[in-house]
C-alpha cells in the first residue's frame, strides 16, 4: 500500500504534459466548466475534430492501443495516469464518444477482418458513429427491443424505431441492435448490424435535450436493406456484444466523473465567496460534505483500479457510475441554491458564469439515467456484488 | 499508487480476524457490560500486538478494523493509538514497556466541549478506559501556548455513562505532577493519526452491521420469498455497501498519506475525509441495518444493538462527522 506512482509512470505523465502544452487548442479549456455532453450550438465543432485527429496521430488518443489505433501500447497504470491528467485539466479527447469508446472496441473484439478495418477511422473521428440501442419500449429493459431485421440470403431488411440515439444527426454509420429471431427468449434473438446512415429508408428526427440543445435523435427504419456481410459476430448472438466497451479503460472511467466533482467543489468555493456567503456555516458544511464524498469516491476508484490491474474483478465500476452522477447533480443544485433568487438566471449580464450552475444541473439529469440508470446500478450491485436473490 | 495489502498485512488481518472471532464473542461484550474483568482474557491476547502502536499507520488500521468488527472492549485502542504516540513524543522510557504490552495507558486531552483540541480546562473529558489502564497521560495547553504532558498512575476517574459499555469513558481532574513540554503540532499530528485509526475501527463496526443485515435479508422470508429479493431492501443494502466501500478507501488513503509524510494540508484533509466518511457509513449501517432487521433488531436479546452502540459512540469520539466537515470547510475556504 502506497500513494506514489512509479518513476516510469511519472515520466509518462511528463511526456503527456509536454505534448498537451504544445498541442492542446485553447478551445479545450472552455469545456471544463460544464457537465459534458452538451457542447452548445455546434455538436462537433471543427477544432474538436482536428484535436481528436492530432491525438490519434501522436499516439495519445487511446494510449493503451498500438500506434495504428491511435495509441502507444502503454500499461494500464499509465492509462490511469493519462485519464487523470486529461480530466484534471478539463481537456476532452473527443466530443463524440460512441465511435472511439464503444464501436471501435466492439469491432476489434467481435468483428471480422473487414470490419476491424473500420476501427481506426472511428477512433480518429474521421467517421462519426451512432449506436442504435434504446427504443420507445426498450429502455432499461434493453433486451425487449423490437426493431426487426428479416433475414434473407444475402441481406437483412430492417424495420422499426430507435430513440435517444446520440449523434444520429451527424453520423455516417450506425451500430444497430435488431431482433433477428422473435421465437426465442428475448436475449437470444438479437443481432448487431453495421448500417450506413445514407441507406434509403432511414429517417432521423432530432430530439432536443432538456437543456435546449440538439444532441440525440429518433431514428426510423423502413424497409432498410443491409448487406449480410454487415452482421457483426454471429446471427442471434448480439446480446453479449452490448457489453462491449473499452475494457482496459473501464476501470478508469470514474476518473472523469471525479475530476468534474473536484472542479465543481472548487467552483462552489469561489461562487460562495463572490456571493458573500463564504462565512455561512451551512454553506461551508455542505460544500465540505461534497468534498468529503468526492474525495472518498476518488479513493474508492483507485482501490478498484488496483484490483483491476491485478486481474481481480472490480465491482467498483457500478458504484462509481451511480455515485459520481448523483453527487454531481447535487453539487450543481447547490450552486443554484447558493445564488438564491438568481439560481435559475441564465442572462449573460446578470447571472453567475453564464448560468453555469443551472445549465450544468439540467444537463446532469442525463447522467443518472443514460448508460444504466442509478436504479439499475443498485440492482446490479445488490444482485451481482451482494448476491441477493432476483425479485 | 497501490491499494493492495502486502502479504504480511494480509496475514495480520487473518490472524486478527481469527483470534477476535474466537476471543471476543457477543457474550464477552455482554459480560463486560456488567463486569470490566470479563474483558481481561481478551487483553492477554491483544497485548501481544501492542507493537503495532509504534509501527506504520496502515498496519494499525488493519488490526483496528478487526477490533471494530467485534466491538472489542479493553485498552488496545487507547494504548496503541493514543498513549504510545504521546510517550514517543516526550521520549518517555515507558514507551518500550508499552509497546511490549507490559503496561497500558490512555490520554486525557479533550476539555469541557469534548473535542480533542489542546486546552486549559481543569477537567478532561472522554478519557477512554481510565479505570483499567496503568497510566493516564494528561495533555494540557501551557501558558506559553505550547503543550505539556503529565503522566499519572491510576488517577481517580469519574465514569460517565454512555450508550456504549464496550468503551467506557471517564472524566479526569487536572492534578499536579511533572509537566513535560511537547510541541503542540506534534500533539495535533498524533491526534490526527488516532482519528484515522478510530475511523478504521468504525469501518469494521459498520461492516459487522452490514454483514449481519445482508445475511438477515437473505435468510428472512416474508410473502413466501427472502426479503432480500425486494428492491426496497436491495437498494438500501446497495447504498450501505457504497458508503462502506468509500469509507474503507478513504481510511486507507489517509493512513497511506500519514505514513508517506505528505504535506500537512494534504494530510489534514485526508484525515477529516476519513473520519467523516466512516461516520456516514457507520450511521447508515446502524439505521438501515436495524430497519432491515425489523422487530427482532429492536430487542435486547439480538446482538445488533451491541454494534449500533459502538458505532454511535465512536462517531462522536475524536470529532463528530459534522465537526470534521466543518474543519474541512475551513481548509477549503482558507486556500488562496
Amino acid at each position: 500500500m502506497h500513494l506514489a506512482w512509479e518513476p516510469e509512470d511519472e515520466a509518462f505523465r511528463s511526456e503527456l504534459i509536454a505534448f498537451l502544452d504544445e498541442h492542446a487548442p485553447s478551445e479545450t479549456r472552455a469545456q471544463r466548466d460544464f457537465a459534458g455532453e452538451d457542447a452548445g450550438e455546434d455538436l462537433i465543432p471543427k477544432w474538436a475534430r482536428d484535436w481528436q485527429a492530432t491525438l490519434f496521430d501522436h499516439g495519445w488518443m487511446i494510449p493503451g492501443y498500438p500506434p495504428e489505433l491511435g495509441g502507444r501500447n502503454c500499461t494500464p497504470v499509465q492509462t490511469l495516469v493519462y485519464l487523470e491528467e486529461m480530466t484534471s485539466r478539463g481537456i476532452p479527447r473527443s466530443l463524440h464518444f460512441p465511435g472511439y469508446a464503444i464501436v471501435a472496441p466492439s469491432l476489434l473484439e467481435f468483428g471480422n477482418e473487414d470490419q476491424k478495418l473500420l476501427a481506426p477511422a472511428a477512433i480518429r473521428g474521421d467517421t462519426i458513429w451512432c449506436i442504435g440501442m434504446s427504443e420507445p419500449n426498450a429502455g432499461s429493459d434493453l433486451a425487449a427491443l423490437s426493431t426487426r431485421a428479416d433475414v434473407h440470403d444475402d441481406h437483412f431488411v430492417v424495420n422499426g424505431q430507435k430513440v435517444w440515439t446520440s449523434y444520429a444527426t451527424h453520423s455516417q454509420m450506425c451500430c444497430c441492435y435488431v431482433r433477428t429471431n422473435p421465437d426465442v427468449a428475448k436475449h437470444k434473438g438479437i443481432s448487431l448490424l453495421i448500417v450506413p446512415m445514407d441507406t434509403p429508408g432511414i429517417e432521423v428526427r432530432p430530439l432536443r435535450h432538456i437543456s435546449g440543445s440538439d444532441g440525440f435523435a429518433e431514428v426510423f427504419f423502413t424497409d432498410v436493406v443491409v448487406p449480410r456481410e454487415n452482421l457483426v459476430g454471429g446471427l442471434d448472438d448480439g446480446w453479449r456484444l452490448t457489453q462491449g466497451s473499452l475494457a482496459h479503460e473501464r476501470a478508469g472511467l470514474w476518473v472523469e466523473g471525479v475530476a468534474r466533482l473536484e472542479q465543481s467543489i472548487d467552483g462552489l468555493v469561489e461562487l460562495a465567496k463572490r456571493r458573500g456567503v463564504a462565512a455561512d456555516p451551512i454553506v461551508r458544511r455542505r460544500i465540505a460534505e461534497g468534498y468529503q464524498r468526492a474525495a472518498s469516491l476518488s479513493a474508492l476508484g483507485y482501490k478498484g483500479f488496483t484490483s483491476f490491474a491485478q486481474g481481480t474483478s472490480a465491482p467498483e465500476h457500478s458504484y462509481m457510475k451511480m455515485a459520481t452522477s448523483e453527487l454531481g447533480k447535487a453539487l450543481y443544485e447547490l450552486g443554484m441554491e447558493i445564488q438564491g433568487p438568481y439560481g435559475p438566471v441564465t442572462d449573460v449580464d446578470r447571472g453567475e458564469e453564464h448560468g453555469r450552475w443551472v445549465n450544468s444541473f439540467f444537463v446532469s439529469f442525463a447522467n443518472t439515467i443514460a448508460g444504466g440508470s442509478s436504479e439499475i446500478q443498485r440492482n446490479i450491485i445488490a444482485q451481482r456484488v451482494l448476491k441477493l436473490p432476483r425479485g | 499508487m497501490d491499494f493492495a495489502f502486502s502479504s504480511d498485512q494480509d496475514l495480520l488481518r487473518e490472524t486478527a480476524r481469527n483470534l477476535l472471532a474466537r476471543e471476543c464473542t457477543p457474550s464477552v461484550l455482554r459480560g463486560h457490560r456488567d463486569d470490566p474483568a470479563a474483558a481481561a482474557p481478551l487483553w492477554n491476547h491483544l497485548r501481544d500486538f501492542s507493537a503495532l502502536g509504534a509501527g506504520p499507520t496502515v498496519d494499525l488500521c488493519v488490526f483496528a478494523e478487526e477490533t471494530g468488527y467485534v466491538a472489542a472492549p479493553g485498552p488496545f485502542f487507547a494504548t496503541t493509538a493514543l498513549f504510545q504516540p504521546v510517550l514517543g513524543a516526550i521520549g518517555s522510557g515507558l514507551a518500550d514497556r508499552a509497546s511490549t504490552g507490559e503496561i497500558t495507558g490512555t490520554v486525557a486531552l479533550a476539555g469541557a466541549d469534548g473535542f480533542w483540541t489542546i486546552n486549559k480546562d481543569r477537567v478532561k473529558t472522554f478519557v477512554l478506559d481510565a479505570d483499567t489502564v496503568d497510566v493516564v497521560a494528561l495533555v494540557e495547553m501551557s501558558d506559553g501556548g505550547g503543550a505539556s504532558v503529565t503522566l499519572l498512575e491510576h488517577p481517580s476517574a469519574r465514569r460517565v455513562e454512555t450508550i456504549d459499555s464496550s468503551r467506557p469513558v471517564f472524566e479526569v481532574d487536572v492534578t499536579a505532577g511533572e509537566r513535560i513540554p511537547v510541541d503542540a503540532d506534534v500533539v495535533d499530528a498524533l491526534v490526527a493519526r488516532a482519528t484515522v485509526v478510530l475511523a478504521a475501527e468504525m469501518v469494521g463496526t459498520a461492516r459487522r452491521l452490514f454483514d449481519m443485515s445482508l445475511q438477515y435479508a437473505k435468510d428472512r422470508r416474508q410473502f413466501g420469498v427472502p426479503i432480500g429479493s425486494f428492491q426496497a431492501i436491495q437498494h438500501k443494502l446497495a447504498d450501505m455497501s457504497l458508503d462502506l466501500e468509500r469509507a474503507w478507501s478513504a481510511v486507507y488513503y489517509a493512513a497511506m498519506a500519514l505514513d508517506a509524510d505528505e504535506p500537512t494540508a494534504y494530510r489534514q484533509r485526508a484525515v477529516h475525509v476519513a473520519k467523516a466518511a466512516a461516520g456516514e457509513a457507520a450511521k447508515r449501517a446502524a439505521k438501515d441495518g436495524i430497519q432491515i432487521h425489523g422487530g427482532i433488531g429492536y430487542t435486547w436479546e439480538h446482538d445488533l444493538h451491541l454494534f449500533i452502540r459502538r458505532a454511535y459512540a465512536s462517531e462522536a469520539l475524536l470529532g463528530t462527522t459534522g465537526w470534521h466537515h466543518d474543519r474541512l470547510g475551513d481548509l477549503l475556504f482558507a486556500k488562496r
